[in-house]
């Protein structure tokens, strides 16, 4: 089994409007391996967030396969995906998305209950992270009632209750001030060297650069960066 | 995901939007409500046409004359001339046997006029009594019948107990197996017998309510003494209660008197009876009719009876009562339809809202059973919330439309059917849209607004 955390080859995904087919990725080689911390950097409409969530299973392509820890999504069944999703990636969304109805604790244990344990167990196991996130004395409020940051830091407990290999964030720092960016990317550098695998989306240089490695997009193509 | 903390999950988004559901299951609230309306005031309708024939045998066949001659009491027998066309509702059975009968003497002076109705006209001119002998005449020639009863009903003044002044009530002169016939009980005291009526004894029975008129209760007018037409009888006994009837003398404001005791006392011989005869067998009551007919053409060649069964009488009020139980369902329907599609609308609409939060469950790697499940439960839920309320509101306006006349019977079944209804339709418009979205690709189910 290779040791790529990601592989694909020649991924194309473009949208229809109208009659005509817009390409968006082009023909997209990508390979991440194990502990690699990925940023990849690109203006806005390159394409970045339509790649990622097709690295999170979560969005259909057209042509070009891809191999998640070895195993062939491109031939995946929904129930399979579902699975993948929920064991082995963590998805940071650029906009959070949190269930507004819910408490953080409840959003944050949910991937947990999806699983089949009891929201005890599931909260047992998310301390740690809860505690290691600074939110623990926020549990019992609904995320409208929270600062864009912690809504942030509640996305992320989220992503990594489930303590998946691969942990994909979508501009985790675009909406926050730069103090609050400067501890996510903190935490992220902290994550990596305990062994998670990250690939992050940014349009700025400068978090790019808390990366071990930078991959830039522009116009649905990918190419290396030499820090 | 564990049942049980799909439950809390459920459970948690239900109180979280107490005001949403409530508003989602207004439609459904009315929905219920109208349908149980619809079956109660259809049950209640039932109900009533039974109730006002509940003092009629199924068998019972009533055989009455109108005379079409000058006016009841004028006189002299035989119609005296003026008669003709004052009443035109004799029925035309114009080639029956009757008709050849020769021209009794009223029909000349206006039947020149009237080309057409004459010959319907020459029908009951003659002034005919029905007696205890065509009653009994009728018992022995026609097969089939059970018994038979002859009775008249008019009024008189009565006095007496604790009234004041005179009061005019309905008299009936029944014989002694009137009670039965009727399916009349007897409250305090016994019916007369035939003795009583051979006897011409000035004896009576009272109905419930013209014994609470006349002495203020049954108890009290047992064994008192009514004055009819100034003559004193002896009250034998009170009837039950028997509510309102649709045919026949109605019972509860009634006096009833022994056959002759009447006949001597207040109708002389101007009085028209009624007779009504019971058939051992219902199917039978058809030829038995036509053999009623048959026997008393027989006697009376120039007349026409009025023959009734209590069957089709029943089979009548029934129609038209199927006719508003139909139109009370076709309201219904058409309620639900746009209740429905009013359901159908709130709950696309929330549960559009929420098809980012099945973007996110999808997301994060809930199963689609997980959801299908959850959105399931919430809508079934929210639907027996609108069943429950529907019910209760349908109760709350019984007052009301009971108020307006209109009889409502309530009932647990028809309760359940019509909760069950608006669960069913709640359900199933608060789901679908649910399915469709669990369908969606999680981004797309994400990008939704
Ligand atoms: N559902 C869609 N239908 C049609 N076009 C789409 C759709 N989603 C994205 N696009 C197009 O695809 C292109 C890439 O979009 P994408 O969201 O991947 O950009 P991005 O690199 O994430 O930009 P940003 O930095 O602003 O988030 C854009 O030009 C966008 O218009
Ligand atoms: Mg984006």
């Amino acid at each position: 089994m290779s040791a790529h955390v990601i592989e694909m080859k020649g991924i194309c995904k473009g949208y229809l409007l109208g009659e005509e087919r817009v390409p968006i990725l082009k023909n997209v080689d990508f390979t991440v391996d194990r502990g690699e911390f990925v940023a990849i950097l690109g203006p806005s409409g390159s394409g970045k967030t339509t790649l990622m969530n097709i690295i999170g299973c979560m969005d259909e392509w057209e042509y070009g396969e891809y191999f998640l820890n070895g195993r062939p999504i491109h031939a995946m069944e929904e129930e399979e995906l579902n699975e993948v999703r929920n064991k082995e990636i963590g998805f940071i969304f650029q906009n959070y998305q949190l269930i507004p109805t819910y408490t953080v604790l409840q959003n944050i244990i949910l991937p947990l209950l999806t699983r089949g344990m009891t929201s005890t167990e599931a909260k047992e196991r998310s301390m740690e992270i809860i505690r290691m996130l600074g939110i623990d004395h926020r549990l019992k409020h609904k995320p409208n009632e929270l600062s864009g940051g912690q809504k942030q830091r509640v996305s992320i407990a989220r992503a990594l209750v489930c303590r998946p290999a691969l942990l994909l964030a979508d501009e985790p720092t675009g909406a926050l001030d730069s103090r609050s960016g400067k501890d996510v990317l903190a935490l992220f550098g902290q994550l990596n060297k305990m062994g998670n695998t990250i690939v992050m989306i940014t349009h700025d240089l400068n978090v790019a650069k808390s990366a071990t490695r930078i991959v830039r997009i522009s116009d649905g193509e990918l190419s290396e960066e030499t820090i | 995901m564990l049942l049980t903390e799909l439950l809390r999950l459920v459970w948690l988004n239900l109180s979280q939007n107490k005001f949403k559901v409530f508003m989602t299951s207004i439609g459904i609230i009315v929905g219920t409500a109208t349908i149980m309306m619809v079956i109660a005031i259809g049950t209640g309708g039932r109900e009533e046409v039974a109730e006002q024939f509940k003092n009629l045998n199924a068998g019972s066949i009533d055989i009455s004359y109108e005379y079409s001659g000058s006016s009841r009491g004028a006189g002299g027998f035989g119609g005296s001339g003026g008669g003709p066309g004052s009443s035109g509702r004799t029925s035309g059975r114009s080639g029956s046997g009757g008709g050849f009968a020769p021209p009794s003497g009223g029909s000349g002076s206006f039947g020149g006029g009237f080309p057409g109705m004459g010959s319907q006209n020459r029908m009951n001119q003659e002034r005919i009594t029905l007696s205890k002998d065509n009653a009994e005449e009728l018992s022995l020639m026609v097969p089939g019948i059970k018994s038979a009863t002859i009775s008249y009903s008019t009024s008189a003044s009565v006095e007496g107990g604790d009234l004041e002044e005179s009061k005019n009530l309905t008299i009936g002169g029944v014989l002694e197996n009137y009670m039965e016939l009727s399916n009349l009980t007897m409250a305090i005291g016994s019916f007369f017998t035939e003795e009583h009526d051979r006897q011409k004894e000035k004896v009576c029975v009272l109905g419930q309510e013209a014994a609470k008129t006349i002495f203020g209760s049954a108890y009290e007018a047992y064994n008192g003494i009514v004055y009819i037409d100034s003559r004193p009888y002896a009250v034998l006994g009170v009837f039950e209660e028997m509510g309102s009837v649709a045919s026949g003398i109605s019972p509860d404001g009634s006096i009833f008197i022994p056959y002759e005791t009447g006949v001597k006392y207040l109708t002389g011989t101007g009085v028209s009876p009624t007779i009504t005869v019971v058939a051992s067998d219902v199917d039978e009551v058809d030829r038995i009719k036509e053999d009623i007919k048959t026997v008393l053409a027989d006697s009376y060649p120039n007349a026409e009876f009025t023959i009734t069964d209590a069957g089709s009488k029943m089979e009548a009020a029934n129609a038209s009562n199927r006719t508003l139980t139909m139109l009370l369902v076709a309201m219904a329907v058409i309620v639900f339809i746009v209740g429905g599609i009013g359901i159908m609308n709130v709950l696309f609409v929330s549960v559009k809202e929420r098809t980012n939060e099945i973007g996110i469950l999808k997301a994060i790697g809930c199963s689609r059973r997980d959801i299908l499940l959850e959105f399931l439960l919430e809508a079934s839920c929210t639907s027996l919330v609108g069943g429950l309320f529907g019910v209760l509101l349908a109760l709350g306006i019984t007052p009301l439309v009971e108020s307006f006349g209109m009889r409502v019977s309530l009932s647990v079944r028809d309760g359940l059917i019509s909760m069950a209804f608006g669960i069913i339709t709640g359900t199933v418009f608060g789901f679908y849209p649910a399915y469709k979205a669990s369908r969606l690709i999680p981004v797309v189910a994400l990008n939704q607004e």
